[in-house]
């Protein structure tokens, strides 16, 4: 159908708005990173590209970006594998009952707000009242002062994000799987291959495309993970969160405090682009490794 | 007759398997509400012992009376109720154009909508504080709602479910004399109604369970959305597990009643859509 006039008195409101909101942006990020930009001030000077020279000397910076890339890997490989086994136990289970019944329980955690959970889990790793201290002391076990010790935080965090997070990608592998034809299950099991083959040899291939997706939608929403880390690395000697001496920092995190705490803004500007560029880049090679052919 | 298989000790071990990780994953659930129901000195005094000794909802009391909680939920309210509605309208109406009409510049427009589902708001979310600064909507709840008005997400996931209505339908109201408006909302709208409902659902929990955007735009108290504020309030009473842990809780409770209610559309939305 064609009718200009209809079509863009539509769309000219809302384009104005997407540009304003999200392309925009990016170009005044960039303009802002050459900037020593403070909102307070009274002039900010040009710097040209001191901002990202300085990138590379500032301690801070460089620990939430090992942090952050530490955190992302990690979390995104052990979701993904514990999301595909329990999907496939999931699905593997004969009464529909169960089955819906599961994938409730594990969405659960999706529909709470991250924050609130962070707050529930932080109470449940504290170190006196807390409820992992309590079950490992009656254990006999040696108890840790989990999100106070450097060594303790970010596997803490880790874990608690995939309690939050993984329900996604459970009810989207378990959808694939379902979608797989039956046939082929039968076909291999008369042929002689047990589950274990049959899982690898007919559902994750044909779970590629599915795979692909889940992998790059999981690492793009993980590089931006930012109330765990604000709200468990919170203490009395780090008010601002990312844990005590800033082991704990992220660089979501990090480009927050610097623009809102500490008024940066020139700088904290070039952080995020760092991270828009880490994010880019990420996309890009997840997409081209996980490109696959399988059909069905 | 019904045949059934025989239960062999492996479907024993995988039942016992599966309550296990069931219990694991309620297990903060069942801890929060249980914990909100102990007074403060208990939690310290007994730190061992799971159920509450004496039943008290003196951590709701204070949530409710010491602070401007129904201000919270109500801004929440406002700012998901008001984002979900102008999404589900500029989402679908989008869509249709896109892939019923012919107009220029179609294609440069459509790579700008993708273009913009790539832009995460932790990397612009300077520009934007300074943005909603520069239209005075700074700690206002508007600075919520205008930016969140369009989604590059909505939009194509409409134009996709409006690409399987046939042309031939909407050609025809056209010969029958109705307007584009016309046919957008007597012959789109209803059609898209399952994809609606899976995208509010979503645009709805992304709103409200947003946190860093009200983090930044929003100052005053009275003014914050309820992650923001549980946050504040925690902070505030740090001391007081019992209130920390009754507001969490009535926080995290309305949304996860809501989702156990409409679960299957939530989770046929997810399989529908592919989830965000």
């Amino acid at each position: 159908m064609k009718n200009n006039r209809f079509v863009y008195t539509i769309l000219t409101p809302i384009f104005i708005c997407m540009i304003v909101f999200t392309l925009l942006p990016i170009l005044i990020g960039l303009g802002v990173s050459l900037f020593d930009y403070d909102p307070l001030a009274v002039n900010s000077p040009f710097v040209g590209l001191d901002n990202f020279k300085k990138l590379v000397s500032d301690d801070v910076f460089l620990v939430a970006l090992k942090n952050t890339v530490v955190f992302v890997l990690v979390t995104v490989t052990l979701n993904i594998i514990l999301a595909l086994l329990i999907a496939q136990a999931i699905s593997s289970m004969r009464s529909n009952k169960t089955r819906s019944f599961m994938r409730v329980i594990f969405f659960m955690p999706i529909v709470a707000p991250l924050a609130a959970s962070s707050i529930v889990w932080k109470v449940m790793y504290a170190n006196k009242y807390g409820l992992f201290n309590n079950i490992l002391s009656s254990m006999g076990l040696p108890t840790h002062n989990w999100l106070g010790d450097p060594a303790w935080l970010l596997p803490a965090i880790i874990l608690f994000t995939i309690w939050a997070d993984i329900g996604y990608n459970i009810i989207i592998f378990s959808a694939g799987m379902d979608g797989i034809p039956q046939d082929f299950m039968d076909a291999a099991a008369i042929d002689g291959a047990g589950p274990l083959r049959r899982f690898f040899f007919i559902t994750l291939p044909l779970l590629g495309r599915t795979t692909a997706f889940v992998i790059t939608m999981t690492l793009i929403s993980h590089f931006q993970m930012f109330a765990q880390f604000e709200i468990m690395g919170r203490s009395a000697g780090s008010p601002g969160g990312g844990g005590p001496n800033n082991v704990g920092m992220v660089l979501t995190l990090e480009i927050y405090k610097e623009a809102f705490k500490y008024k940066n803004m020139g700088y904290a500007s070039a952080i995020a682009l760092v991270l828009f560029l880490i994010i880019l880049v990420v996309t890009v090679i997840s997409q081209r490794i996980s490109r696959t052919d399988w059909r069905y | 007759m019904i045949h059934r298989k025989k239960i062999t000790p492996f479907h024993v071990l995988g039942m016992l398997v599966a309550a296990v990780v069931v219990f694991a994953v309620v297990m903060p659930y069942i801890w929060m509400l249980l914990t909100s129901f102990k007074t403060t000195p208990e939690i310290m005094k007994n730190p061992d012992k799971i159920l509450p000794i004496s039943w008290s909802i003196s951590g709701y009391i204070k949530v409710l009376t010491r602070s401007p909680f129904f201000q919270w939920f109500t801004n929440s309210l406002v700012v998901a109720a008001s984002v979900t509605l102008l999404v589900l309208l500029t989402s679908s109406l989008t869509g249709y154009i896109f892939a019923k009409y012919r107009f220029p510049l179609k294609n440069l427009l459509f790579w700008l909508i993708l273009a913009s589902m790539m832009v995460p708001f932790s990397v612009t979310m300077i520009p934007n504080f300074l943005i909603i600064n520069t239209l005075g909507l700074y700690d206002s709840l508007a600075a919520l709602i205008v930016p969140m008005m369009v989604s590059g997400f909505g939009i194509f996931l409409c134009r996709q479910f409006c690409e399987d209505i046939p042309d031939s339908i909407c050609e025809a109201a056209k010969i029958d004399g109705a307007g584009d408006l016309r046919i957008y909302f007597t012959i789109i709208l209803p059609l898209l109604r399952p994809c609606l409902a899976a995208l509010a659902i979503f645009t709805f929990l992304e709103s409200w369970n947003d946190y860093l955007r009200p983090l930044i735009m929003l100052e005053k108290v009275d003014s914050m959305t309820l992650p923001v504020a549980l946050s504040f309030f925690s902070t505030q009473h740090g001391n007081d597990l019992s209130a920390t842990m009754s507001a969490a809780a009535l926080v995290m409770l309305p949304v996860t009643i809501l989702f156990l209610v409409f679960q299957k559309h939530f989770i046929k939305g997810i399989a529908l859509t592919g989830g965000k």
